[in-house]
Parts: structure tokens; C-alpha cells; sequence
């Protein structure tokens, strides 16, 4: 089974964000909205998506709107910036 | 690998180790799985599940961040829902199996192994389904 097949509907930008937030790692995301740094790498992958609560979290991190962070992009085909 | 995958692990290898020592003892017939042999051996294998288990979470303390022992974050808290859900079908399951020993005659002492044996693949069910959560991301 691969990863393609957990692939969730909602894709994200965090990982250019990071980047462009001094490139910001994982673990500094994850401390900042109180979450591990492997639940950050799973959010970015498209694996997991996070609560509301958590995902205003993370656009608040970046001061971003919450749909400037993370898109709609319909069943099973989520884009991350690690996979386009 | 966070904290509590390695917890998961720990959990499998510990608990397949010591009752898999107890459980083979009894398949393979070195004891028959009733009586004082069969009483010491289970506490021998219970308290060594207690001090390997004690043993490899201190080295999985040293090995993890702090951050990731601090707490569980909402994934890891539905990833073992998840998994305590599974587990607890999977012993509902074979609770109902034990019907089967049961009809077949076998004694007080017997039924009472198939009971633990019972718990401990329920229990190894959950850290499974832990680790098999954790390996794909939630």
C-alpha cells in the first residue's frame, strides 16, 4: 500500500512556508503549536489532517489566512508542496 | 521514530517475548499449563515483562526528545482511540471463541490460560495497530 493511497483531500503549503519563514524546521513549527514534531511531518505529507483548532494554529504561526495554508482540492488526489 | 511508537514496539517485543516463553512452554508440552509449574512460570514471565519493559522505556526516555514525551497531541490521542477500539473488538471476538475450548472439555485451569491468552493478543492487537497508525501517518 502506498502513501498515494492515504493521500487526504485537503493539500497544504507549510513546507514553503517554512521556508519562507527562515526556514523555520518541523520541530520549531511543532513546538510552536504545542503538537510533536512527527504529527508536523504527517500534516505536511498530506497523511493527517490536523483539527480546526490546530490548523488556525499553524496559519496563525505563519500569519497567514487559514486558506492561504491549506487547500481544497477534492477526494484522494491532495497535492503537498512535497509532492508537486 | 516519536516516543510512543518506540512505547508500541516495546510493548509487542516485551509481551511477545515473555508470553510467548509461557504460551510455548505449555504448547510444546514442558509444562501442562496447570499446578505449581505452571503458576511459577507465569510469575517469572510476568515480573520479567514488568522489569524488560521497565528497562527498554528508559532507554527509549534517553533516546527521545523531551518534546516528545511532553505530551500527546491530537493525532497521537485518536491513533491510540484507534487502536484501544480495535483492541477492544478483537477481544470481544475472542471471548466469544472461548466458547469453543469450553464446549470441548477443557479444565478450569486450561480456560483460565485461553483468558490470557485472550488479553495478550488483545493487548498485542493494540500496539500493532499503534505502530501501523504511526507508520502511515494517522
Amino acid at each position: 500500500m502506498t502513501d498515494q493511497a492515504f493521500s487526504l483531500p485537503i493539500a497544504n503549503s507549510i513546507r514553503r512556508l517554512r521556508f519562507e519563514h527562515g526556514e523555520m524546521t518541523q520541530a520549531d513549527l511543532a513546538q510552536r503549536i504545542g503538537m510533536t514534531r512527527q504529527t508536523v511531518a504527517a500534516i505536511e505529507a498530506g497523511k493527517y489532517s490536523p483539527s480546526l483548532e490546530a490548523a488556525y494554529r499553524i496559519a496563525n504561526v505563519f500569519g497567514r489566512p487559514l486558506d492561504q495554508v491549506f487547500q481544497w482540492v477534492g477526494d484522494g488526489s491532495a497535492k503537498t508542496d512535497g509532492s508537486r | 521514530m516519536s516516543f510512543r511508537e518506540k512505547s508500541a514496539w516495546i510493548t509487542v517485543i516485551s509481551v511477545f517475548g515473555c508470553f510467548g516463553a509461557y504460551f510455548g512452554a505449555i504448547a510444546l508440552g514442558y509444562i501442562n499449563g496447570r499446578g505449581a509449574d505452571s503458576l511459577r512460570l507465569l510469575t517469572i514471565c510476568a515480573v520479567a515483562l514488568v522489569l524488560v519493559q521497565g528497562a527498554l522505556h528508559l532507554v527509549a526516555v534517553r533516546t527521545s526528545g523531551s518534546a516528545d514525551r511532553a505530551h500527546r497531541d491530537e493525532r497521537e490521542e485518536k491513533i491510540i482511540a484507534r487502536s484501544h477500539t480495535v483492541g477492544f473488538y478483537t477481544l470481544m471476538v475472542l471471548v466469544l471463541l472461548l466458547g469453543v475450548p469450553g464446549h470441548l472439555g477443557h479444565s478450569t485451569p486450561a480456560m483460565l490460560n485461553f483468558v490470557l491468552l485472550d488479553v495478550v493478543l488483545a493487548t498485542l492487537v493494540v500496539a500493532l495497530t499503534q505502530i501501523v497508525l504511526f507508520r502511515r501517518g494517522g
